[in-house]
């Protein structure tokens, strides 16, 4: 719940564990003002007093005056001032409402308008003006500037330098996690008790981080993938330092074949299995074999092994994609777009051009690339019934994507937020995308790439087109965005889990940590998501269309009937296809035949590019004419019209993009409401026959949603704070225009107000 | 009848533009309303009707081998591509539909024939649901400043207005004839929106004969008079809804816009809203997109903006926003015109309306609003929508574009109307279709001479009857939102606006999301309405058990019954301790606050006695289950039965008589 003016913790506050400071911080009274909020670890580098944050470019009325740190995390701003106009509706326990993280930094611009002097920051480098303005651009579109007018123009240009120093550093070790955890650990041994915190307990225990043998055994089952076993050659990393230490292959390959075939992999980074569907067809991911002589032969042996796990024998599709998708660079270059026409570029200019410029940015092409290979492979797998191999040159980019894409659409598992976790860390964490590199963190830029991101955007237009399939909203994914530039998980921080073991043990010796028999530090995971956010913001998470699994189906507009989804999720997968039954593919057809493993390799004249389309949007439509299964595939439609722009993420910090009192976020509500009401008639109906022990019931299953009926929100009147952007809010993100006036000053003078930092001459 | 060449053609193809290897075989028919398709698949049957009044184009295209193929593009967005055998069956298709796409007179129309199996009364009451004079006086009207003016009695004024319109109060006789004839078509100023919380009102007219330097006298009073009816401002706005160099060259054929200098504090405006014939080929363009097969994102998206179809959309809800800022937040009275103020006005008068009131955002009140700024002030239907055969130069989707601007508001703005996108979609379709005779003609004064009233239905009527349908679930009628203005970001910008997929692709099946949001919605609201019915039923019941089960236990007390009723000795026990839990009993049941943790401990002494007989039911108590095992009980036609045909309740209630 949000007081207008939360208390501001104290500094010992934090030693404790989350959970229990937040009553510790609530009960403990203000003790002195402007004192910053500091987790184990962090130490204020530099500081300036007398600091005005703007709030709106064209007036100053509503600037707030307080004291800017820069510790080693963050950048915090501290003030007694309140929020004005708008505030934020959920509240991060790491960071307040006008904290940046070092490592969301993307350029630090200072400004001396006197002199009318301006300079981008870099490392270690000299400012010769004492600046009167610092805007931070933030990785997540966010513009922040404070004025220097009143403070003390050394410690100002201390901070900026300070700023500018440690957002920038020049080792993995030098970001904030290590310093943090590294002091968790001292405090944990100090307490004679060795059990570090923060390793992931809290709600993430159930996301399986499949750092674990069992964790993949369990995967395996859990889709019933005969024909597949968990191997463990790579166990401390012996085979190469970009794959987990356990990961799945086919029972027929023996680990002595693994080990030789793995050399001819770029990265060592030989095929292993991603996921298998109900019918059998599995999906694998492998890097390029680099051996040009020895490619066809172990291809073969490997694709043959493949072929042996499938029940019917079924052949393999290798899907090459880097032939077929955008490569990273060009990811890279349609984000930066859309960057600028997001944040930098005045709207005035760009409204008219608006779709050509969207258009232009390329994003939303990509976006709809990713989806529609997906749906190809999904076809492949579910009805033609064939193993699916994903290659890519390394397998650490592309290949998370497009194997997450189709495990979201295949397995409502994954659809879940425990289940899309589990996804995250099984294709992303554990098989080696780069983070560090792709998120930047050191800022070394020309491995910069929004994959992940991407990621999150093709899984927003599923839920977009498809809202009562996922249990999670698109808060959740844009906080789990945010999450990414938050140096404080180990989940995002590294290229691959061996570079965590790696690099924590070196940090670890260095300050003298007792490891014991732990391999390497345990990071926080972002899992635990009780370290940013407390339970009733974390109800935020939750799809009010999701609530129970009794989703009613729905087709053409009227309402059929309610369905029954008693069964568990595989029970819709296991289903065998329609299509199939009528014999569309026969018995006879799925019987390899004998050196003709590969669809690729074999040259299909009788099969052109154009019906394998063709079969896609056959495929397609058969599903489009049958009911929603929301527990089973969903597909998404990959037309213009329904490839859209994920505004919650991109515009949220744009005030002119916010609607007050609209946007999607009241159709939430009031689904939330509505969802709540059920909720709450279907507990008051299961009461009476419930068993002995349902009078707490209520009070030990609060509801799931952030809104519900009767809850304080429910009130008429109290909605004012509803916007567009809800939960987040843009006021303080540096404004293009006065959030106060209105079109009539537009359509009158005709005057543009522009905060206009381009004039400046650029300093030396 | 006698245009219809040939009344049946067989083994046409229905050719599927999504996917155009397949294509269904089946039987055209043409009536003499109709275009009807019918499937031969022996299964399906499925039907295809097309009323001749949708058609918009039809072509014949060159013949292979296959056939003759023949497109029809319909007004409602609908396209069909059909495949006729015979070159010269095709032919006859084609000069028949010719005719029938177009008919001459209006009594050719559909709504002239349409009977809807209603008696004379139901149609009379039907024509009386939406009556304007009801909406002035909601307005507060007449007051001290305005009034009815029997001017335009027998349309001697104005014959594209109507009979009953509303004036300031000095305007004098003099004052409006005068003003009429220095205003195109004679179309004065008349009242189109009084916003009573502070007298500022919008005003519609036609543009002024001024030309390069005449002036009228009676015109600058009567825009005097609009500014003395509003005694909290000192100024009024005049909108010109044209681009100025529009609004410039009028001037050269002696129309054009009013002189600041020659009026008495007017602050005069242009908001450049283009013309029907940029509109109409606007739309063109647009329709040109999604006709393309697969496009690809770059053509979608250059082909959106090339169409300038949002950039219109934009324009016309600018002026909106303008008008509505103007009188809601300056107090300032508004006349707005364009050229006839027939088109343009009406859309922006309507959109600022629609932001001012929360009246116009209910079902109700959006027909008032369409009634009000379009029928009676005479938008010219006929000729927009191509009803008659006529000028094709007339036709424009004006009234599209304002329910466009109405559902993009509905996207920006979810629960602050009570209608849904169905209810803007079937409005469009019915302006076109002729069914009924609510958007026949260009005037009221047209309709009155063709006794529209007598001879045909109201589409008001129909929709008010079947409003079930087009409710919003998302509407919240306590919403703050709901009961004020509708405050647009203050300077909307294009990325707000969005392509309307539901009604230009709305006959594309594969284009559609699966389930809409609505959908979902009015499921979830079903489930909720039948979850309070069956708890109802189930207190009720509950309510007759306990009933029995006290009567019983009193007899007990008094026999000493065997141990197996011990429980409900212990029961008696527990009463004596809390004497609220039996008065629980007699008030009905909190049915939505179970969470207060009030609830009746007698409820819970039948579950203690149930546990044992319903094993699998108390296992798994969690809330996913719980709502899953709910679910499946409620019948899916809404009619609640007192639970028998479900197992697991009989069972309970087996066992609530066995204990007992």
């Amino acid at each position: 719940m949000f007081s207008l003016k939360p208390p501001r913790p104290t500094f010992r506050s934090y030693l404790l564990p989350p959970p229990q400071t937040d009553d510790k911080i609530n009960s403990e009274p203000k003790i002195k003002k402007l004192e910053p909020v500091l987790l184990p670890g962090e130490i204020v580098v530099n500081e300036v007093n007398f600091v005005r944050k703007c709030i709106a470019s064209d007036t100053s009325q509503y600037d707030l005056w307080g004291k800017l740190i820069c510790s080693n995390f963050k950048i915090s701003f501290i003030t007694d001032d309140p929020m004005p106009l708008q505030k934020f509706h959920y509240r991060n326990l790491l960071l307040g409402e006008h904290d940046v993280p070092l490592t969301c930094i993307e350029q630090i611009v200072t400004l001396n308008d006197h002199k009318r002097k301006q300079k981008v920051l870099g490392p270690n480098q000299k400012l010769k003006f004492n600046p009167t303005e610092l805007i931070i651009y933030c990785k997540d579109f966010r513009i922040v500037r404070f004025r220097f007018d009143e403070s003390g123009p050394e410690s100002a240009k201390k901070v900026c330098l300070a700023i500018a120093h440690y957002s920038q550093p020049t080792d993995l070790q030098l970001l904030f996690a290590f310093e943090y955890v590294g002091k968790k650990y001292h405090n944990s041994a100090s307490k004679a008790n060795g059990a570090p915190l923060g390793a992931g307990g809290g709600s993430s225990q159930k996301t399986p981080l499949f750092e674990t043998y069992s964790d993949w055994d369990r995967e395996v089952k859990r889709t019933s993938a005969s024909g597949w076993r968990v191997c463990s050659i790579n166990e401390g990393y012996m085979i190469s330092t970009c794959l987990p230490e356990y990961f799945v292959v086919p029972s027929s390959l023996a680990d002595q074949d693994l080990k030789v075939f793995s050399h001819s992999f770029v990265g060592r980074r030989m095929p292993f299995w991603c996921w298998s569907h109900s019918n059998g067809s599995a999906l694998v991911r492998t890097a390029l074999i680099r051996d040009v002589l020895q490619q066809r032969k172990i291809e073969q042996r490997v694709y043959n092994a493949i072929t042996k796990s499938h029940p019917q024998r079924s052949d393999v599709y290798k899907s090459d994609l880097d032939k077929t998708l955008p490569n990273i660079q060009d990811i890279q270059v349609a984000f930066v777009k859309l960057k600028q026409l997001c944040v930098n570029e005045p709207f005035e200019e760009t409204e008219e051009k608006w779709l050509s410029s969207l258009e232009n940015t390329r994003w939303l092409e990509y976006v709809r690339a990713f989806l529609k290979h997906a749906v190809e492979l999904v076809y492949v797998l579910e009805s033609k019934r064939l193993s699916v191999v994903l290659q890519e040159e390394e397998g650490r980019d592309l290949s998370c994507i497009v194997a997450s894409l189709v495990q979201v659409m295949l397995d409502p598992y994954f659809r879940t937020i425990t289940g899309f976790q589990s996804l995250i860390q099984k294709e992303w964490v554990m098989a080696g995308y780069p983070f560090l590199d792709r998120c930047n963190h050191l800022k070394r830029s020309e491995k910069e790439a929004p994959v992940f991101l991407l990621f999150l955007d093709t899984t927003w237009q599923l839920l977009e087109q498809c809202p009562a399939a996922f249990e999670f909203s698109e808060t959740y994914l844009a906080v789990l965005h945010d999450s990414t530039r938050v140096a404080l998980f180990g989940t995002f921080l590294f290229n691959s889990p061996h570079q965590r073991v790696q690099q924590s043990t070196e940090f670890a010796i260095s300050k003298n940590i007792q490891l014991g028999d732990e391999k390497g530090l345990k990071f926080p995971s972002v899992w635990d998501w009780s370290l940013q956010f407390t339970p009733k913001d974390r109800t935020l998470f939750h799809n009010p269309f999701y609530i129970g699994k009794s989703t009613p189906c729905v087709q053409n507009g009227s309402v059929k009937s309610f369905k029954r989804t008693k069964k568990s999720y595989s029970s819709t997968l296991r289903g065998m296809p329609a299509s199939l039954k009528n014999g569309i593919i026969s018995e006879q057809e799925l019987r390899p035949r004998r050196n003709s493993l590969i669809l690729q390799v074999k040259p299909a004249p009788l099969e052109p590019r154009d019906s394998q389309d063709w079969g896609v949007e056959q495929f397609f439509q058969e599903w489009a004419s049958r009911p929603a299964d929301l527990h089973g595939t969903i597909l998404p439609r990959l037309s213009g019209a329904h490839i859209k722009l994920w505004k919650l993420c991109y515009f949220r910090w744009v005030p002119e993009a916010q609607i007050q009192h609209g946007g999607f976020i009241t159709a939430f509500h009031k689904l939330s409401l509505l969802a709540d009401e059920v909720d709450v008639l279907s507990r008051a109906l299961r009461q009476p026959r419930g068993g002995p022990t349902p009078a707490p019931g209520p009070e030990l299953a609060p509801s799931r949603l952030y809104f519900h009926a009767g809850g304080p929100y429910d009130a008429s009147g109290t909605l004012d704070f509803l916007s567009s952007s809800f939960p987040f809010s843009p006021v303080g993100n540096l404004c293009r225009r006065s959030i106060s006036g209105t079109p009539l000053s537009k359509f009158l003078s005709g005057a543009k107000i522009w905060l206009s930092t381009e004039t400046l001459a650029n300093e030396d | 009848m006698e245009h219809i060449r040939t009344p049946k053609v067989e083994n046409v193809r229905l050719v599927d533009r999504i996917s155009s290897k397949k294509a269904a075989l089946g039987t055209l028919y043409l009536t003499a309303t109709h275009v009807i398709f019918v499937e031969t698949a022996p299964d399906a049957r499925k039907e295809t009707w097309i009323l001749h009044s949708q058609i918009a184009t039809i072509e014949k295209q060159a013949t292979t081998a296959t056939g003759c193929p023949l497109l029809i593009r319909c007004k409602n967005f609908q396209l069909l591509q059909l495949v006729i055998p015979q070159e010269r069956d095709c032919h006859d298709v084609y000069i028949s539909l010719i005719r029938l796409a177009r008919p001459v007179k209006y009594e050719e129309l559909y709504c002239f024939s349409f009977n809807p199996k209603l008696d004379r009364e139901e149609r009379e009451q039907g024509w009386m649901l939406i009556d304007l004079s009801e909406e002035y006086k909601r307005m507060g009207l007449p007051n001290n400043y305005w009034q009815l003016s029997d001017m335009n009695r027998e349309y001697r004024v104005c014959d594209s207005y109507p009979t009953e319109l509303y004036v300031p109060k000095s305007a004098t006789a003099h004052i409006i004839v005068g003003s009429s004839k220095f205003r195109s078509r004679r179309r004065f100023p008349a009242l189109s929106y009084y916003y009573k919380d502070n007298h500022a009102s919008i005003c519609r007219s036609s543009q002024p004969l001024s030309g390069f330097s005449a002036r009228c006298l009676e015109d600058e009073q009567m825009l005097q008079a609009i500014r003395k009816a509003n005694p909290g401002s000192d100024f009024i706005y005049v909108v010109d809804t044209r681009p100025k160099l529009n609004a410039m060259a009028n001037r050269a054929a002696g129309k054009g816009y009013e002189n600041e200098d020659n009026y008495s504090n007017i602050k005069f405006q242009f908001i450049g809203i283009e013309n029907i014939h940029v509109m109409r080929s606007s739309l063109q363009k647009m329709l040109e997109v999604c006709e393309l097969k697969s496009p690809s994102m770059s053509d979608f998206l250059w082909g959106l903006e090339n169409s300038g179809w949002l950039r219109h959309i934009k324009a016309i809800m600018d002026a909106g926003v303008f008008i509505a800022k103007a009188v809601s937040e300056e107090g300032a009275s508004v006349l707005v015109h364009c050229s006839d103020g027939w088109d343009r006005t009406a859309q922006v008068c309507s959109v600022a309306s629609l932001l001012l009131d929360p009246h116009y955002r209910t079902l109700k009140g959006f027909m008032v609003l369409i009634e009000k700024d379009w029928i009676s002030f005479g938008h010219k239907f006929t000729h927009r929508y191509g009803n008659l055969d006529g000028d094709p130069r007339e036709i424009s989707p004006v009234i599209d574009q304002f329910l466009e601007c109405v559902w993009q508001l509905m996207e920006q703005f979810p629960c602050a109307f009570e209608f849904n996108e169905r209810f803007l979609i079937h409005i469009q379709h019915h302006i076109y279709s002729c069914q009924f005779g609510n958007f026949l003609c260009n005037s009221q004064k047209e309709r009155q001479e063709l006794k529209i009233q007598e001879r045909t239905y109201s589409l008001w009527a129909y929709l008010w009857k079947n409003r079930a349908d087009y409710l919003n679930p998302l509407f919240r009628a306590d919403h703050s939102q709901t009961w004020g203005i509708l405050h647009l970001p203050t300077a909307p910008c294009n990325f707000m606006y969005k392509f309307w997929n539901g009604m230009y692709n709305r006959f594309e099946k594969g284009l559609q999301p699966r389930q809409s949001v609505t959908d979902y919605l009015m499921a979830v609201k079903e489930e909720t309405q039948q979850l309070e019915e069956e708890l109802e039923a189930l207190e009720e019941r509950l309510e007759k058990i306990q009933k029995v089960q006290l009567d019983r236990t009193e007899l007990r007390s008094k026999q000493s019954e065997p141990s197996k009723h011990s429980g409900f000795s212990t029961a008696d026990g527990s009463t004596a301790n809390t004497p609220q839990d039996y008065s629980g009993n007699v008030k009905s049941f909190p049915s939505r606050s179970p969470s207060q943790g009030d609830e009746d401990s007698a409820l819970i002494l039948t579950q203690d006695n149930l546990k044992s007989s319903d094993p699998d039911l108390s296992a798994n108590s969690d809330q996913e289950s719980g709502v899953e095992d709910l679910s499946c009980r409620s019948p899916s036609g809404g009619e609640c039965a007192p639970s028998e045909d479900s197992g697991k309740d009989r069972d309970s209630d087996e066992a609530v008589f066995l204990t007992a």
